[in-house]
Formats: C-alpha cells, structure tokens, sequence
C-alpha cells in the first residue's frame, strides 16, 4: 500500500504517531474478569434500607 | 498463561477492591431488566413492607441459615431442632434444600440473584434434563451443599418437598429475580413478598435505584452482595429482630478443599491460569479457631461489606458459623450453642420452648 499511496507535500509540523500501548499482564487479568468475577447483587455503602425516597437510609 | 509477580492473595485483593464495579457489569442491567419484567407480576405478592416488625416466628432473635462448607461439618439444625428454638429461621435459596430435608421449614426464604442459569436449582427445576447437566458442572464441583452433587435425585426431592411446604411458605422475593425463578416460586404456591434491592446510592442524582423504586414503590434493601447477607439486613432492618445469628456464612473455603471445588474456579482459571491461582486465592487465620481458611475476591468483598454493614445494624450480630473468615469489632463470634443458650434465657426473649 505505501508504494501506491505516497505523501505529496511535507507537513510544517512532524507529526508523531503515539505508540500503542501494550496490554500490561494486570489489564489483560481485569478486563477478563469483568466478564467473569462480580458478586450476586450490588453492595451500597453507608445505606440500609430505603423505605420512601424521603427516607434516610 | 505467563506467570504473574504477585505474591500469594496480592491479585485476589487487587480483584476485591474493583469488585463493585464487576458485580455492577455483571448482573446490574440484568437485575434491572428482570425488575422490569417482574411489575406485571407484583400482584402475585405483597410488598415486604408487610413483614415490617411482624411478629416472624417468637422472640427478638434470628438465625440466618446459608449453605457454606460449615453446613456440612457442623450441621447446625441438628442444635437448632434439638434446642426448640422459636426465634425465626431465615434462610438462603441455597440453604432451603437443607432445612427442608432436615425437617425444618424456615420462617422466610431469601433469594436475590438475577441470574438465570442455575439459581432456580435451589427451587426445584422444572424439565432437567442430562443434556442442560452435562453442559455446566456447577453443583457437582461446587462445596456449598455437597448434596446437590447428585443432581437429578436432588432436583426430583426438592421438587416434592416444595410441592408439599411451599404453599406454608414465605418468601422475600428479589424484584431482580429472573424469570424461571419467579414462575417457580409462583407455581410452589410461597407466599411472596417483594423488595428491590439497592442497586447504588439511592441519594445520588441518577440513581437507578431511586428510578426502581419510583416505577414499583417497593422497598429498597442493601443486600450487601449476597443472599445470606440479605437474610442478615431483613432480620434486622425489616423484621425488627434486636439479636441475628448466622449460619453457614463462612464466605470462605477449609484449608483442605481443592480449588476445584470453590465457587469461582473454571472463572478464575480463565482468568488467571491454573499456575496463578495462588494469586488470587487470600489465605486467612481466624483467630477464634486458631484456623487457616481461604477465599477467593468475592467472598473476601462479602465479608468487608458485611462488616461495613454490621457496624451500622441496630442489633447484636453473631456469627456462629463455627468456621470461615467473618469474624471483626461488630461481629461476636460464638458457638451456635452459646446463642441458643443465650436466647433461651428468661427476660431475653424467651425464644426456646420449655
């Protein structure tokens, strides 16, 4: 493709292409486990029981 | 699967800290959605509102029965039936089978989780057949109630027994519950009572379970992740009950068990390898028990949650498990005969029969 395509002008500021960062071994574990690991249902903190939205909870 | 650097539990309490956020992804808009569904339904129950300082069962006492590893080595409705208790007996989905095949009928039966593969077990399911066994090896493997091993004479028993109870029977139905768990407990005839469980901060602007509680007016109860913990917070902040036992909540595995047989395995191994299980299981010493147990980052994150929880309860909580890691400041640890005892004593509740 490089051969077809071919730059026609020079830009006046280099443009640098950002790395991609590799996946880190840590990453790679969170981003399976977020389709695998969670508990049953969600725990709130600091909230017990919401009888009315008035209610302090 | 590289070998990781982390020393033993270091990743299993990296996974218990994001453990809020995994529990939202994975059954947050799942719960919703079955909350949606489960509206055209509310008739068949009432509101738990209903069961509001109720006088369930005698007394000021509860025993929250759940179905840990304990169940089987202490078997504590043996010391509950040979006591007479007559505080209320709550139980787990999971622990229902247990009670009931000992002869005990709890007052209340607890069940929360969205899901809809394998919590309708717990009830009995329908057309089981070998195929839908062999493909999910779940209850064979897993170490709450061994007995469930034996899946299809189980599932036959249950069956019968809830034919025979469940019409004597209530039950605190989650709004969350999937669909073939709500049309079982409806066909055993349970009597239902309907809560919605938090699903984040109800103060916050957004919040969906402020949303959920406008779109059905149910009560909302923080379940602190877990059934047996939901067992825990509607006996106390719903039934009023001033001293709460747990059972069987040893959120946590016996040195002795192979990782094969622990809840989250074939998910852990997914994630981490096999080689890297080291990792994420984190090994705890109870102290009252001079005991090494071992948890994987769900069940470490119950136990924060409950002890966050208990701090805050407007009872006495003991745990009397007799086993596991739930032990800290709000938590007195005991054995299930000293409760019972205690809750026997005249002028504390009178709980046990003469």
């Amino acid at each position: 493709m490089s051969d077809v395509l071919k730059g026609n002008f020079k830009p006046q500021n280099a443009v640098v292409v950002p790395e991609e960062k590799p996946e880190t071994l840590e990453e790679r574990f969170e981003r399976t486990a977020l389709k695998r690991l969670g508990g049953s249902i969600a725990f709130v903190s600091k909230k017990k029981v919401m009888w009315d939205l008035k209610d302090k909870v | 699967m590289p070998i990781i650097s982390e020393g033993p539990g270091e990743l299993g309490r990296k996974f218990a800290a994001e453990m809020d956020r995994l529990t939202w992804e994975k059954v947050g808009p799942m719960g919703l959605e079955n909350a949606a569904r489960n509206r055209a339904l509310l008739d068949r129950g009432q509101s738990i509102a209903a069961l509001r300082d109720a006088p369930l069962a005698t007394g000021d006492s509860a025993i929250v029965i759940a179905a840990g590893p304990s169940i089987a080595r202490r078997d504590p409705i043996r010391a509950i039936k040979a006591s007479g208790y007559k505080g209320a007996i709550i139980a787990t989905d999971s622990a229902m089978y247990y009670c009931l095949r000992n002869g005990v009928v709890p007052d209340l039966v607890v069940t929360v989780d969205p899901n809809f593969l394998r919590v309708v077990r717990w009830f009995g399911q329908p057309n089981l057949d070998d195929e839908e066994l062999h493909k999910d090896d779940y209850f064979r493997r897993q170490d709450m109630d061994a007995s469930f091993a034996d899946e299809l004479r189980v599932n036959r028993e249950i069956t019968e027994l809830l034919r025979r109870h469940g019409p004597q029977m209530r039950i605190a139905l989650a709004t969350c519950a999937s669909q073939p768990v709500v049309d079982r407990v409806i066909e055993t005839g349970m009597r239902i009572f309907w809560w919605n469980p938090m699903f984040d901060d109800p103060d916050l602007p957004e919040s969906k379970t402020a949303a959920l509680f406008r779109s059905n007016r149910l009560p909302c109860i923080n379940a602190g992740g877990n059934v047996g913990t939901a067992c825990y917070m509607i006996a106390h902040a719903v039934l009023g009950k001033k001293r709460v036992a747990v059972t069987g909540m040893d959120l946590s595995y016996y040195a002795d068990t192979p990782y094969r047989n622990t809840q989250y395995y074939t998910d852990l191994v997914e994630i981490v390898g096999e080689e890297n299980l080291d990792a994420v299981f984190i090994k705890i010493r109870n102290p009252h028990l001079d005991a090494w147990f071992y948890t994987d980052p769900a069940y470490y994150w119950f136990r924060e949650a409950f002890l966050e929880l208990a701090a805050d309860a407007e009872c006495v909580t003991y745990n009397c498990t007799e086993g596991g890691i739930l032990f800290g400041d709000n938590v007195r640890f005991a054995p299930l005969a000293d409760f019972l005892r205690e809750t026997s004593k005249p002028g504390t509740g009178a709980d046990v029969a003469g």
